[in-house]
């Protein structure tokens, strides 16, 4: 056992590695030719929490240390990983990563390097929920399922699991970037099962993001969070089958932001228009949806569960504006996109842990607040479907994409009807988005449980919108 | 290899050990090594090259019947025994839990080597080997001049070792070798884009599909669906692809688990013995066919995997079940066990005597499903919702794709609905099964 590993068990977060160690690796990876090359090293701490049938089950912990090396040659990228950080292997995984560059040694390392930190911080942990002590935490899971199952008598089972994780990370490459950064993550959520006459219905609810656990006093409690899903559990005790066809669709506030990540963000991540696999790689500056249209990704919201200070190859996010008033008029760019593109980047390459490469990704997405009264909306449906909860949604580059709807509500003479459960909508984003009718001035976030996949890797995310008429979609029903 | 497994059982057993040393009644550690090999190619040329080696230690312990658990990527000796410490701490502040606990030691009979779990050639292919054959799988399909774009071939192998020691006396460990080729293709102008991508995926090199075949069904998928129609919201019977048998399987499998039985989160608790499908319907659970993606000779708690009949002509007869759902619900483990949930085996739907031909030729009209997207099953009613895409049928030929519609319905009652079963059988993935007809579903669309 080399000394260096004897100090990375004292501060873990350090590595045992010198900024100098790791130059000398990025020297190695750039012998055969590469044209850029960058090191993420992490070391994560998570903690579960899991209840159910009135017992606090089980608890689990887990460590994640481990450093990824990507080579990049013009379009190609070597990329090699490892959770041991001898010196022995990190040579050998500079050498791996290298073996797709080839020739002459490439670019020189910058004699010096920019060090930077964040000096405002997105995460709004006061009480860092890594740093409290266990018992607070199960006191938290514990009323949140109190208050699920005594909601009511129909609330037949309880699910509570509590997730925290603090994520170290330190970024190197070799344009002379050093950023170190850390990364508070907390989520509880919460399964209400209700059952009446042989009938079952889940219900769900959740909160979290970069917060301390403050949060659960101050912004969001875990009564309210039970309550919800218990809530919800019982509506759809009383819902009717969904309809099935073609009608207008008005969206709720804050959850239907899912649509927006699904229709639009992916569509804009840019190495799928790089690509051009996405349907709307060639629309930029283009019109593609109604003038009521404006949306951002903005990862640097106070506190909120798709925000970061450095994304996960050190760039700054930025509040990105992706579409003005139905105009096509930015991309989600990661460094080696942007390069490709001759862009700037945007702040959006992130990464799932040490064991993946950098894509570009969506942080906080959302539709940003229109001129409609909400209650006018609704009030403009003669018959349709409203959407009040859903639980995702999956979008191809061609552009179709659906949504799973779990609770809804007919529309009738513009009244919120009987309650719907279980429907999906389908539709195809280009159309979709001209077909939006009337955007409403209640810009909501959803709650701040999301998690986006893409290409196997899961990162937390967030999105939002105000209330939303679509005068006709696809509502995939029973009847 | 001999002395990777050796230090990697000396690590467990030290820290099954020290556990019981701390105080622990039970303890389990898994360790695992794995060695990743990852091309993707794209347009003629490697656009991602990634090799790596990684390790693993998985940990659970119970003390007074409480318990705890604890993961690791970083090895070290301070940090692994840190993690049973503060196991142990966090396990006394929850709540005891008579089901908890390790299973009663078990009798071993299976050898590693009659699973066929391993395949030196996998382990010694060489990187070049790796890339020529994504780059030829590449290369063939975008020879034809109705694909207009490519998200690329992928080459991935996978070796990985398992070795888990418990306090019972449990010491085993397995070596298992994984390879895939995939191809991801477009076709169409404009806004009027298609998408589909094939794979071949097994644990021997020799079993893999060759990528002119891989290129050739990819093909096949995506041009098929050029020029799609949206059709009226109707009732008819759907066909649904071996791929597409495969979701469905999955969704049962999270049905009939152990852990959603006791949880009573699944439609398909509290009925045992019951007819719940068609005759036609029967559904294994098998941790012992030689040379699957789904076999091993134990599962996360070393319990030896076993053939569990799941469904037989349509009658329910066992749940899936890890240690604790079996204790909960008083039936046996089935060897299904993974951390605090179940996973599958090799779950699949015994393949009948129809080819896939005859039952889209005995088809009047219907709907012949190829591809799904979105989320919308819901275990606890059975309730199905999805995106769909497809090939319409009418007298037993296709007529024109379709697209843009949803397909919905109820599991319980689709499980009675299934009037043909195909002999088309692949075992390209752990839970799969061959081509089924399902009598009525509601496509939606205009």
């Amino acid at each position: 056992m080399t000394s260096k590993k004897i100090k990375a068990k004292t501060r873990p977060h350090e590595f045992g590695l010198e900024p100098a160690d790791l130059k000398r690796i990025l020297s190695l990876a750039l012998a055969r030719g590469g044209d850029f090359a960058d090191i993420f090293l992490e070391y994560r701490t998570s903690l579960s929490i899991l209840m159910e049938e009135d017992l606090i089950k089980e608890s689990s912990e887990s460590v994640t240390l481990g450093l990824g090396l990507r080579v990049i040659r013009k379009d190609r990228t070597g990329y090699a990983y490892t959770n041991d950080l001898s010196e022995e292997k990190l040579r050998s995984v500079a050498l791996t990563a290298s073996a797709i560059a080839s020739g002459q040694t490439g670019q020189k390392l910058p004699l010096r390097f920019k060090h930077l930190r964040s000096d405002k911080d997105v995460s709004q942990a006061r009480l860092i929920a890594t740093s409290r002590p266990l018992p607070e935490k199960i006191q938290l899971v514990e009323r949140t399922y109190r208050s699920a199952l005594n909601h009511n008598p129909a609330i037949k089972k309880v699910q509570v699991a509590y997730g925290e994780s603090l994520q170290y990370v330190r970024i190197i490459n070799s344009d002379g970037l050093f950023v170190e950064d850390k990364r508070p993550l907390v989520k509880l959520v919460v399964m209400a099962l209700a059952e009446k006459d042989g009938r079952r219905e889940s219900g769900f609810c959740g909160g979290g993001g970069r917060v301390g656990l403050e949060y659960f006093e101050r912004e969001l409690t875990p009564e309210a969070i039970g309550q919800e899903a218990a809530k919800e559990a019982c509506l759809l005790l009383e819902a009717a089958d969904p309809p099935a066809g073609e009608m207008p669709v008005v969206l709720s506030p804050g959850h239907s932001g899912v649509l927006i990540h699904e229709a639009v963000g992916h569509l804009l991540e840019a190495d799928f228009i790089r690509k051009k696999t996405s349907v709307l790689w060639n629309k930029l500056g283009k019109r593609v949806g109604s003038e009521q249209l404006t949306i951002y990704d903005d990862p640097t919201i106070p506190g909120f569960r798709g925000s970061y200070n450095f994304d996960d190859e050190g760039s700054r996010p930025r509040k990105t504006l992706l579409v003005e008033k139905g105009v096509i008029r930015g991309f989600l760019q990661d460094g080696l996109s942007a390069r490709l593109m001759k862009k700037e980047k945007t702040g959006h390459g992130r990464r799932q842990d040490f064991s993946c490469w950098p894509l570009p990704r969506m942080g906080n997405t959302f539709i940003d607040r229109g001129e409609y009264d909400p209650e006018e909306i609704i009030r403009s449906v003669k018959k349709g479907f409203y959407v009040s909860r859903l639980s995702g949604g999956q979008v191809e580059d061609s552009g179709q994409f659906t949504f799973s709807v779990t609770l809804g509500f007919l529309i009738e003479n513009g009244r919120l009807g009987r309650p719907v459960r279980q429907a999906t909508l389908i539709g195809t984003n280009l159309d979709i988005l001209q077909k939006v009718e009337m955007v409403g001035s209640d810009l909501d976030f959803g709650w701040q449980t999301g998690t986006c996949s893409k290409e196997g890797q899961d990162v937390p995310v967030a999105d939002g919108c105000p209330t939303i008429k679509i005068s006709g979609m696809t509502v995939g029903g029973l009847k | 290899m001999k002395t990777i497994s050796q230090d990697l059982r000396k690590l467990a057993e030290k820290l099954v050990q020290y556990g019981l040393k701390l105080g622990a009644d039970e303890i389990e550690v898994t360790m695992y090594d794995g060695r990743e090999f990852n091309v993707d190619v794209r347009l003629g040329r490697i656009e991602n090259l990634v090799e790596a080696d990684s390790r693993y230690c998985a940990l659970r312990l119970f003390k007074d019947r409480k318990v705890a658990s604890a993961s690791s990527s970083d090895l070290s000796q301070s940090t692994l025994q840190s993690l049973v410490q503060k196991a142990l701490k966090r396990a006394s502040l929850t709540h005891a839990d008579e089901f908890a606990g390790l299973p009663a030691p078990a009798r071993f009979k299976v050898t590693e080597d009659s699973l066929k779990l391993y395949d030196p050639e996998v382990a010694m292919m060489k990187p070049q080997e790796k890339i020529r054959m994504a780059l030829a799988t590449e290369r063939i399909a975008l020879q034809d001049k109705r694909i207009t774009n490519s998200f690329g071939a992928s080459f991935v192998t996978n070796e990985l070792r398992t070795v888990l020691v418990n306090s019972s006396g449990f010491s085993g460990e397995y070596l298992q070798t994984y390879c895939s080729l995939s191809l991801g293709l477009q076709a169409g102008q404009g806004e009027r884009l298609v998408e589909d991508y094939w794979f071949s995926s097994k644990r021997h090199l020799s079993d893999l599909a060759s990528p002119e075949e891989v290129a050739r069904i990819a093909v096949e998928r995506t041009v098929r669906q050029l020029n799609p129609k949206k059709i009226k919201t109707q009732n008819v019977p759907v066909i649904f692809e071996p791929t597409m048998t495969s979701w469905l399987l999955a969704f049962l499998f999270s049905c009939v688990s152990g852990t959603a039985v006791y949880q009573q989160t699944t439609f398909l608790a509290g009925r045992l013995g019951e007819k719940i499908g068609s005759d036609l319907l029967t559904v294994v659970d098998d941790g012992l066919l030689p040379g699957r993606l789904g076999t091993r000779p134990f599962d996360s708690e070393g319990v030896p995997t076993q053939r569990t009949v799941v469904i037989d002509r349509g009658v329910l007869k066992n749940y899936l079940c890890n240690t604790y759902a079996s204790r909960k619900l008083e039936l046996p483990a089935t060897g299904n066990g993974n951390g605090r949930g179940v996973v599958p085996n090799n779950f699949y739907l015994e393949p009948g005597k129809v080819t896939a031909e005859e039952i889209i030729r005995s088809t009047r009209k219907g709907f012949l499903l190829t591809r799904v997207i979105g989320h919308g099953l819901n275990q606890v009613t059975g309730d199905i919702s999805r995106g769909a895409s497809g090939l319409w049928i009418e007298d037993g030929r296709a007529l024109f794709p379709v697209s843009e519609v949803t397909i919905a319905g109820n599991l319980g009652q689709m499980l009675q609905n299934i009037e043909l079963v195909g002999n088309d059988i692949h075992f390209e993935s752990p839970v799969c099964g061959p081509t089924i007809r399902v009598a009525e579903m509601t496509v939606a669309g205009k």
